[in-house]
């Protein structure tokens, strides 16, 4: 081998080398701080959350609380209590019980859902997601599926 | 223009003040193009209006509180208390709507004055980088106040950003810092509004008046046939373009300061995660948007609004690579001129839908109530007024 071309092998070595380590260390520099932007999971009230007005409520009306910070309403029908979500599946409104007509309305575009969170009509893509409820006693509790 | 004597003999004993002083003489005295007029102002008017919401913002922030329980509060010791507290909320909030409006018509103007070919090109697209900038200063302004309707505009705001294909999910979570909009959406917005988005755009701004310096002004004559004009036809920078930004300066305080007065923006009730009131509505920038999203429905409607509605900018930014045409006169541009026109009158028409939809309104004595994809039906003259009349 020349000398020459000993040179060039050696540097492109080096080229490639340097290369590598700026990689590696942009890589550790930037990493943690992108991990840093993705939220930390933080525990809400979550479980089985006690309705507090379960009690007074009358048939056909409903309340609404919070499971694990996502609002829920829990509705007394004629059979007992049922939850679902409150989250309007198109755009995140917060949907309403219409007592009288029996059905969640959705003030932003108008979304109509029947007593069992069905599509009835409007631009929702699916269902209200429904929560499970418990009665123990003369209290009630609702909590995810 | 020059600096006081003292000051003068102090620099030159120190520093080579040649460089500097012919820099700054050649910018001052710069000839810009004969037709260089009154058209050509908009782009000085959004500038103005940048500094006017970089000093009001500084001023707001010394009272302003970035947290759920207290926001809503310091905007109202803000606008209540403070001395002219009540008059930098206003200019602030009128101030962002009119930089929008600023830099739409200094777009309109390049794009039908054909300024924005060759070699000006990475000038338009500094200049649609800045658009984009400034309407996501829109955005994460909105939620400052912590009221209702921001809180709910930027929920379903937020919720569109699901939408977007792969990363949709991972993007909202991102912006909003969980699962909802809570106190973690505000301290995000918070720092991406104060320290974020001035220092991005203020870097745009730099490269966008540096390129447009290096190229001076576009002529109306054809690309790569641009005739030598002799120094003494230009219009100089300085006196005659800085008189024409000073009379906007001066009319700008004027307009701000009206609008502040006769038309004070409301704080609204604070927002209430468990209750989302009628009638929640983007601000005007957004409402074509927010109105072409409502056409796409079905298992894939969300994935195709959301194309729908990035198609546009995509479109805008990339306008000089597409337009190759070498005429600027928009008479000799017919395709140019008719596709903008066609552009701007259908985002007026869905920004107006947008506007009226879900509400009822009046025209020529006769009510209609406006569906959310903004069709209208005829009311009877004697039904009731329902709650969601609009004015
Ligand atoms: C804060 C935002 C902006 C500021 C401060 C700004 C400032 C300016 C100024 C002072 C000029 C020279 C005077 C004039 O032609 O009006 C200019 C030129 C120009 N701007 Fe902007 N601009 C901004 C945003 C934009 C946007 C959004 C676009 C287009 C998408 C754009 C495209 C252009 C082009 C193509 C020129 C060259 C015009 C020519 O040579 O005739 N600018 N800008
Ligand atoms: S968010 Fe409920 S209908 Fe759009």
């Amino acid at each position: 081998m020349t000398q020459q071309s000993n040179e060039s092998t050696r540097r492109g070595f080096l080229d490639v080398f340097i290369g590598i380590c700026s990689a590696i260390t942009a890589a550790a520099v930037t990493i943690p701080g992108l991990m840093y932007l993705w939220p930390a999971a933080k525990g809400g009230a979550g479980g089985e959350v006690e309705v507090k007005g379960a009690k007074n409520l009358a048939k056909g009306e409903s309340e609404i609380l919070q499971v694990k910070g996502k609002a829920v309403l829990v509705v007394r029908t004629s059979s007992g209590f049922d939850a679902y979500s409150a989250i309007c599946p198109h755009l995140g409104c917060l949907v309403k019980w219409e007592g009288v007509r029996k059905e969640f309305l959705c003030p932003c575009h108008a979304a109509v859902f029947d007593s069992k969170g069905r599509v009835v009509s409007g631009p929702a893509p699916g269902p209200l997601s429904p929560y499970k409820v418990k009665e123990v006693g003369d209290k009630v509790f609702v909590s995810a599926v | 223009m020059n600096a006081p004597g003292w000051l003068q003999r102090f620099l030159n004993e120190r520093y080579n003040m040649e460089v500097a002083n012919t820099f700054i003489d050649k910018q001052m005295h710069k000839r810009l193009p004969p037709h260089t007029g009154w058209l050509h102002i908009f782009g000085s008017l959004s500038l103005l209006l940048f500094i006017s919401q970089t000093i009001t913002g500084i001023l707001l922030l010394i009272y302003y509180r970035p947290t759920p329980d207290e926001a809503h509060a310091s905007i109202q010791y803000i606008t209540g208390e403070a001395h002219f507290g009540w008059l930098y909320r206003q200019v602030h909030a009128w101030g962002a709507s009119l930089m929008i409006l600023g830099l739409t018509l200094h777009m309109i103007r390049t794009y039908f004055m054909g300024s924005y070919k060759k070699p000006r090109e990475l000038t338009w697209m500094t200049g649609v980088m800045i658009f984009v900038v400034t309407i996501t200063f829109g955005f994460t302004g909105y939620l400052l106040p912590w009221n209702q309707i921001a809180f709910w505009a930027t929920t379903v705001g937020t919720e569109s950003a699901a939408k977007v294909p792969y990363i949709g999910g991972w993007l909202q979570y991102c912006l909003r810092g969980g699962d909802a909009v809570t106190g973690e959406t505000l301290s995000r917005f918070f720092v991406v509004h104060v320290i974020i988005l001035p220092w991005v755009l203020t870097g745009l701004i730099a490269v966008h008046l540096f390129l447009m310096r290096a190229t001076n002004l576009a002529t109306m004559e054809r690309v790569g046939e641009e005739k030598k004009t002799p120094e003494e036809c230009g219009i100089p920078f300085f006196p005659v373009h800085v008189a024409k930004e000073g009379v906007v300066a001066v009319l700008l305080i004027a307009v701000l300061v009206t609008l502040s007065v006769l038309s004070p923006w409301e704080i609204g009730e604070p927002a209430n995660p468990l209750s989302t009131p009628p009638h929640i509505k983007p601000e005007w920038y957004f409402l074509p948007s927010y109105q072409l999203l409502k056409y796409f429905q079905g298992p894939y409607g969300a994935f195709m609004g959301i194309i729908a509605c990035s198609v546009p900018f995509a479109l805008l930014f990339f306008w000089p690579m597409l337009d190759r045409g070498k005429e600027r006169h928009p008479r000799k541009r017919p395709l140019a001129v008719g596709f903008g026109l066609i552009g701007l009158i259908s985002a007026l028409a869905l920004g107006y839908l947008g506007h009226v939809s879900g509400l009822e309104k009046s025209y020529f004595g006769a009510r209609y109530h406006f569906s959310e994809k903004g069709w209208p039906t005829r009311i009877a003259d004697d039904a009731p007024p329902s709650d969601s009349g609009g004015h």
